[in-house]
């Protein structure tokens, strides 16, 4: 059943600690994801999105569940086993990019294709073609503190790219990016499943990545909720829920809700015919 | 590794100043390893000088004495016609031998004093001023008497008695000792008839071990030796007398060294953790990582050691040219032994940043905060 998924995930429950101290950051999550599919996953803060995604990516050991890629249950893999698998199967694209900062562009992205067992000659013209591929064929030998963050993370999803993983990951790909920069990287994030036929699972707060995304999921308190109930702050375009629990106030007959006080705050402070604009980007 | 991305290399010369004051630090205390063991094999060489320059192929001594140095040997003066008669000899040097002082007004200087019989084998190896003693003369060494200040002509004691020096040799002047040649016959009267040593040469296409062989049939109650066999004998007797000095100076180097290297490596991989982090959350297992510190490792001891060595012979070059009684022999064997030394110690300190990466989270490269 779960063959035709690239990553199929089964009742996947993460607690930390015991006792009274135990948080359970993700209850028993399912979610398949199909190659060539952009899932997008958004929550607020501490909502688990980030625990998901390193259960993922088979760095971090759920207590519950199941993860199954390419015919692999990661949870139950041996931990000598993992590093492989990760090199073999994903590509990780970071927040703040993680590149390493001794190498050059290059050398980063080839580093992953030595890491998936692909050395020399080969790996050296697969990092050429990526960076080219990222528009940064003028970079290669850059160094990472030489390069713009826009560069560093088309660089990074090179590298991510690198061992030609059925699966992408991404960890609020675009958080340090501007709106320009963001731009590009979810561009490229959908051309990767469009063009390679990879799954892509993005985690992330921003609401520009709903434009590329297949399917948006809600992950609050480490479950997935409905999204058609979810309303966007104007201010930050998070999705929130529509409770009257959040931060909301009424303005020319809609009620508006928003993440944090402090978005409606500032809503509040605009003048009535800015603030009906769509926020800006 | 061809082929692989130099990531050991990369991030351990990352911070270039970081790594060329250790590297230095690491060459500085190789250095002086070989500096101690290049005194200890010039130390070596003089002492053997007299015996390798000396041409014998094979030397008679009184029964199991097998050196010079710390030893003493008496032969009957019959055994010295006894060896003339065999065969395969060309050439019979007896020397009388013992240890003295060389003594002027001011200034003395521990000496091996040699009787030899001048015009033939035995006496010093090069004469560079004056010529052979006479009954009453003694040759001593031109180093020696630069210190002792004693001119060409001039007058000093040996062995209790005075001598006129009536010429000057080279080469046989340690830090410690020097030679003092005198005639065979002064000798006997000083310390009485007793051959100490025969100087052996083998007629053409006798091999020295025949020659040791057919001498030692002949001569059952002494010990016969090749000039080799009596230079290692000799070696071996500097090398016990002074090994415990060595072993612990070396020790205390190689410490030194491993010091500079645990710490270099560890400063580097802390300063890289994340990197690490990063590694190992991309797919890089414990094991590559291991591996990356080790090769930073011995990158940093090669280095290294390619300096000391540079700066050894670059030393032992100044020293040998501008010092008489000091002699510094790098020797490859020395060199080999370095290189193992610094080898364990790049291990060593490789230790405990492996452990401290193997510890890593991988996991930690999604978290900002590392
Ligand atoms: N190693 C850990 N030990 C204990 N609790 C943890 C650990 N990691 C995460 N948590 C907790 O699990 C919950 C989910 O954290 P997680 O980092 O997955 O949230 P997130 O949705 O990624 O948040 P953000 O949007 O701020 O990145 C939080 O309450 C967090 O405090
Ligand atoms: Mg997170």
């Amino acid at each position: 059943m779960s063959t035709e998924f690239a990553l199929a995930v089964s009742k996947l429950t993460k607690t930390f600690g015991t006792g009274d101290l135990a948080v359970a950051a993700v209850r028993s999550v399912d979610l398949d994801v199909a190659a060539g599919e952009v899932v997008l996953i958004m929550g607020p803060s501490g909502s688990g999105k980030t625990t998901l995604l390193l259960m993922l990516g088979g760095m971090l050991r759920p207590t519950a569940g199941s993860i199954t890629v390419a015919g692999t249950d990661l949870a139950v893999t041996p931990e000598r086993r993992l590093p492989q698998l990760r090199a073999q199967h994903f590509g990780f694209v970071f927040q703040d990019f993680n590149l390493l900062s001794a190498l050059d562009a290059l050398e980063n992205v080839e580093l992953a294709s030595n890491l998936a067992g692909v050395h020399g000659a080969p790996a050296h013209r697969r990092g050429t073609e990526l960076l080219e591929r990222m528009g940064l064929v003028h970079r290669l030998h850059h160094r990472p503190d030489q390069l713009s963050g826009g560069e560093k993370q088309r660089v990074a999803m090179a590298r991510a790219l690198a061992n030609d993983p059925p699966v992408i990951l991404a960890d609020e790909p675009t958080a340090n990016l501007d709106s320009g920069m963001g731009r590009e990287v979810a561009r490229v994030l959908r051309s990767l499943a469009d063009d390679d036929q990879r799954a892509v699972v993005i985690v992330s707060h921003d609401a520009r990545l709903r434009d590329i995304a297949d399917r948006v999921l809600w992950l609050e308190d480490g479950t997935f909720r409905e999204l058609d109930a979810m309303a966007h702050d104007p201010i930050c375009g998070m999705a929130v829920e529509t409770t009257l629990d959040h931060p909301h106030l009424e303005r020319d007959g809609t009620l508006w809700y928003f993440c944090s006080t402090g978005c409606r705050d500032e809503y509040d402070a605009r003048p009535v015919a800015e603030s009906t604009a769509p926020a800006p980007g | 590794m061809l082929g692989r991305v130099p990531f050991a290399r990369r991030t351990l010369f990352a911070e270039r100043r970081r790594a060329a004051l250790a590297v230095a630090g690491v060459a500085v205390a190789l250095l002086l390893v070989f500096i101690l063991d290049g005194i200890f094999a010039g130390a070596i060489q003089q002492v053997t000088a007299y015996i390798r320059t000396s041409r014998a192929d094979a030397i008679v001594s009184q029964q199991s004495v097998r050196t010079m140095h710390m030893s003493s040997s008496a032969l009957p003066p019959s055994d010295v016609e006894r060896v003339r008669g065999v065969a395969q000899v060309a050439w019979v040097a007896p020397i009388r031998y013992a240890t003295g002082i060389v003594v002027t007004p001011t200034d003395r200087q521990l000496a091996y004093v040699i009787g030899y019989q001048p015009g033939r084998r035995g006496g010093p190896r090069s004469l560079v001023e004056g010529r052979e003693p006479r009954d009453g003369e003694a040759v001593i060494d031109r180093v020696a008497a630069r210190g002792l200040d004693v001119p060409l002509g001039g007058r000093v004691q040996i062995l209790g008695r005075p001598f006129r020096v009536a010429g000057f040799s080279s080469g046989t002047t340690s830090i410690t000792n020097t030679i003092a040649f005198i005639t065979y016959r002064d000798f006997g009267r000083l310390r009485g008839s007793a051959v100490s040593y025969v100087l052996v040469g083998g007629r053409p296409g006798t091999s020295p071990r025949a020659l040791r062989d057919t001498l030692a049939a002949a001569l059952p109650d002494s010990t016969v030796q090749t000039r080799d066999e009596f230079v290692v004998r000799e070696a071996s007797i500097v090398r016990d007398m002074s090994a415990d000095t060595m072993q612990i100076m070396t020790f205390v180097a190689l410490v030194i060294a491993l010091a500079v290297i645990a710490l270099l490596l560890f400063t580097t991989t802390l300063a890289h953790l994340r990197d690490y982090g990063i590694v190992k959350a991309i797919g890089g297992s414990p094991a590559q990582l291991a591996r990356s510190v080790l090769v930073q490792a011995l990158w940093a001891v090669a280095l290294a050691l390619g300096f000391a060595v540079v700066l050894a012979l670059g030393v032992a070059g100044l020293i040998n040219r501008f010092s008489d009684n000091i002699a510094i022999v790098i020797e490859p064997s020395s060199v080999a032994r370095v290189a193992v030394g610094a080898s364990v110690v790049a291990v060593i300190g490789a230790l405990l940043p492996v452990w401290r990466i193997a510890r890593l989270d991988p996991a930690a490269a999604f978290r900002s905060a590392l």
